[in-house]
């Protein structure tokens, strides 16, 4: 079933009766290839890319709720590519990449809009970081460019500039950057990857991991036992969780991140707009509503909803950014659990088992990174060979120290990032 | 050399009165911070008392009464509000002059503890929170000492350098509580 | 989320600073695997958890606290200095 304008024209005159359902629902079969643990973004992206890329269609993703259930619907759904260090910089240029072309290679609506997004700054100290960062973004081939405080004035005329502790001096503006509907990301790469014979198996939480002498040779499932070559992990927030299964301990702890959404307004906010205060972002979705967050609750959790203190904190940066929101009401907000590194980047790559491969440590930047993940994790499964665009994501980094990738210089603590 | 001209850090903001509650800034005189040497609790106990005529206060209790208390605020730490300490105590405790440190603000009157109970995540009724009782604890995101100094009224202090905030906030939340009849 | 402070009482999480898992610090001249274990490296439980949190706003004592990390229940709490957490002189 494709999609397409006449598509839509055809239903629309013969009353709706032949869409189908966008993926299949099988049984699990007893052996694959390749098993992906965790259905979300990675998760399906991963298994379209070895379909599509590298011919692997004896693949099945295991899920444990239903497809999209985890961050990957539950995020603030901000793609950027403005990282500075070696390592996140080409890696999140390669996705950027991927996402301006993902709507057409899926052939499905997943309202990607490059409304552009803005870091604002408001102190010498910020404006001279982000024109460093500004030109390394340059150099890595995207685009990036400096805004004066009449340039943002003009975008984003509701922000407070003469807030006495951050008045705002400039921003840091990615024209390429923006956002997209998360669920259809998830749903796009399902049905692409069901399309190319992936099995998408949806209430199939994994709850063991078979070794035998140091190689992987399949999982236990709530729906029995699923032999398999290779396993490759993409589970979030539960990746220690499904690590411990194979024996391994991550350098991960989960923690519960809140996002927030008001009721809807008419159109004000036309970009992404981060507040260096409480590290807060903004932006309004198509319906209307703001869509906000800030900080981690910052203790361990796995809890998917987070505490007062910190809704009560990110209201207050929000208000004093736009001091015209606290006539908002707040409609909603949700928590999703973040897997969250020691350096603040994540980790696509073997693990010391043979034949199985971790994909994790996303912390709250892996939205962006969807179809980037699943195209080099999927090179990585397939050829055993980092993607060129991922070949610093290593889990030795940890123990090492060599190529840590600590954007913002936080130190080795996991909820500082 | 000039002569510099002492303010006090709530001048020029204080008194208010607002709805029968009275906001007044307290000039406590010296206030220096005591902290017991390792195992010394008691004997400091004992110069305490000789000196000053007051106990080192046990947590979440302040002693002694108005124009000389001491005052608990914090682990193994207690606040002398008044006299400067007799020097001896030197000898069992780390001294700190802390007197121009902090703003003091009495609060007073029926409904203190309804403005108070908008600022602080702590229960204040008189039913637990009674004369002589104090907590260590946060006022609006300001770090702060309240201790209750008799049936409606509290003394609050936060650092000097928030007193214009702290004066904001109670004066917010005391209009707010007024209103409500 | 209330954690009961064995000095201060029944306090609301807003008056405490995280730190994170409360492990065992690795003797002087520990290996590096020690160290990766405790810098870096954790069991990341879903279920009762060992934590070192500071009573930031009250009496600037570091607790070590028993927490559920699915529930978020508070199990126990103790002084940090008497968990023999190593460190101590
Ligand atoms: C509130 C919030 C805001 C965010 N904002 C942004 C943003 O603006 N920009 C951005 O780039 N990133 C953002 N992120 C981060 C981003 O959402 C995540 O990093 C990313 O979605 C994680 O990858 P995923 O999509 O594969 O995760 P998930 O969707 O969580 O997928 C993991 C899946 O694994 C499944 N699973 C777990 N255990 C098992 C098991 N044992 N067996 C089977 N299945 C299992 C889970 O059920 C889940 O569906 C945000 C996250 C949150 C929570
Ligand atoms: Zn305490």
């Amino acid at each position: 079933m494709r999609f397409s304008g006449w598509r839509v024209l055809r239903e629309g005159l013969t009353g709706n009766k032949g869409w189908r359902p966008h993926w299949r629902d099988p049984e699990p079969k007893s052996e694959y290839d390749v098993v992906i643990i965790g259905g979300g973004g990675h998760g399906l992206a991963t298994a379209y890319y070895l379909a599509k890329e590298h011919g692997i269609t004896n693949v099945a993703v295991l899920e444990k709720g239903y497809l999209g259930g985890g961050n990957v619907g539950r995020n603030t759904t901000i793609v950027r590519a403005n990282y500075y260090l070696p390592g996140n910089s080409e890696f999140y240029s390669h996705s950027l990449r991927l996402w301006e072309g993902m709507e057409q290679d899926l052939n499905y609506n997943a309202m990607m809009s490059q409304r552009g997004i803005i870091n604002l700054f408001h102190n010498d100290g910020q404006r001279d970081a982000a024109v460093r960062r500004g030109n390394s973004i340059v150099n890595q081939g995207d685009d990036a460019e400096i805004l004066s405080r009449e340039q943002v004035r003009e975008l984003a005329p509701f922000l407070n500039f003469e807030n006495n502790r951050f008045p705002i001096m400039g921003g840091l503006m990615q024209r390429r950057a923006g956002t997209a509907r998360h669920d259809a990301v998830a749903w796009g790469f399902a049905r692409g990857a069901d399309m190319r014979g992936v099995d998408l198996i949806q209430n199939c939480e994994v709850t063991g991991i078979d070794v035998e002498n140091g190689k992987v040779v399949g999982v236990q499932t709530a729906r029995g036992p699923i032999r398999a070559k290779k396993v490759a992990l993409a589970a979030a927030g539960r990746s220690g969780q499904v690590a411990a299964m194979a024996g391994l301990t991550l350098p991960i702890e989960s923690h519960v991140l809140q996002a927030f959404v008001s009721e809807g307004l008419k159109p004000i906010v036309d970009h992404v707009i981060t507040f260096a205060e409480g590290h807060l972002y903004i932006s309004q979705s198509d319906k209307g509503g703001l869509v906000f967050g800030s900080y981690l609750d910052f203790y361990s959790s796995y809890a998917a909803r987070g505490n007062l203190p910190m809704a009560e904190h990110t209201m207050e940066s929000f208000v004093a950014m736009v001091p015209a929101v606290s006539k908002a009401r707040l409609l909603r907000s949700w928590g999703g659990i973040m897997d969250m590194t020691p350096d603040g980047s994540p980790i696509i790559d073997h693990s010391p088992i043979d034949g199985l491969y971790l994909n994790c440590g996303w912390c709250y930047g892996g939205f962006k990174a969807t179809p980037g993940s699943g195209s080099v994790y999927a090179h990585l499964i397939a050829t055993d060979r980092p993607h060129g665009a991922a070949t610093r994501f290593k889990l030795d980094r940890f123990r090492s120290g060599v190529g840590l990738m600590d954007e913002e210089g936080a130190g080795a603590q996991h909820n500082l990032h | 050399m000039a002569e510099l001209i002492a303010k006090s850090p709530c001048d020029g903001l204080l008194p208010a009165t607002i709805g029968g509650m009275s906001l007044t800034e307290e000039h406590p005189g010296a206030m220096w911070a005591i902290a017991p040497f390792n195992g010394q609790l008691k004997v400091l106990g004992k110069a305490l008392e000789a000196a000053h005529g007051m106990a080192f206060p046990a947590p979440n209790r302040a002693t002694g009464k108005a124009g000389s208390r001491a005052v608990w605020f914090g682990r193994d730490m207690a606040l002398l509000m008044g006299p400067a300490p007799d020097a001896g105590l030197a000898k069992h405790a780390a001294l700190t002059d802390q007197s121009d440190a902090w703003a003091v603000v009495r609060l007073e009157g029926q409904g203190a503890e309804d403005v108070l109970a908008r600022l602080v995540p702590v229960d204040l009724r008189p039913q637990v929170f009674k004369r002589g009782h104090t907590a260590r604890t946060e006022l609006k995101h300001m770090m702060a000492s309240v201790t209750r100094t008799g049936p409606q009224s509290f003394q609050i202090m936060v650092f000097r350098s928030m007193a214009k905030t702290l004066v904001h906030d109670l004066k917010t939340a005391m209009e707010a509580v007024a209103a409500r009849g | 989320m209330r954690i009961t402070c064995p000095l201060c009482g029944e306090r609301d999480r807003r008056e405490f600073y995280y730190k994170g898992a409360a492990l065992v610090r690795p003797a002087e001249g520990a290996d590096l695997d020690a160290w990766h274990e405790y810098v870096n490296l954790r069991e990341n439980p879903a279920g009762p958890l060992d934590e070192l949190w500071y009573h930031e706003m009250g009496c600037n004592s570091w607790l070590k606290v028993t927490r559920d990390t699915a529930t978020h229940e508070i199990l126990a709490v103790q002084l940090a200095s008497e968990a023999g957490l190593g460190g101590e002189k």
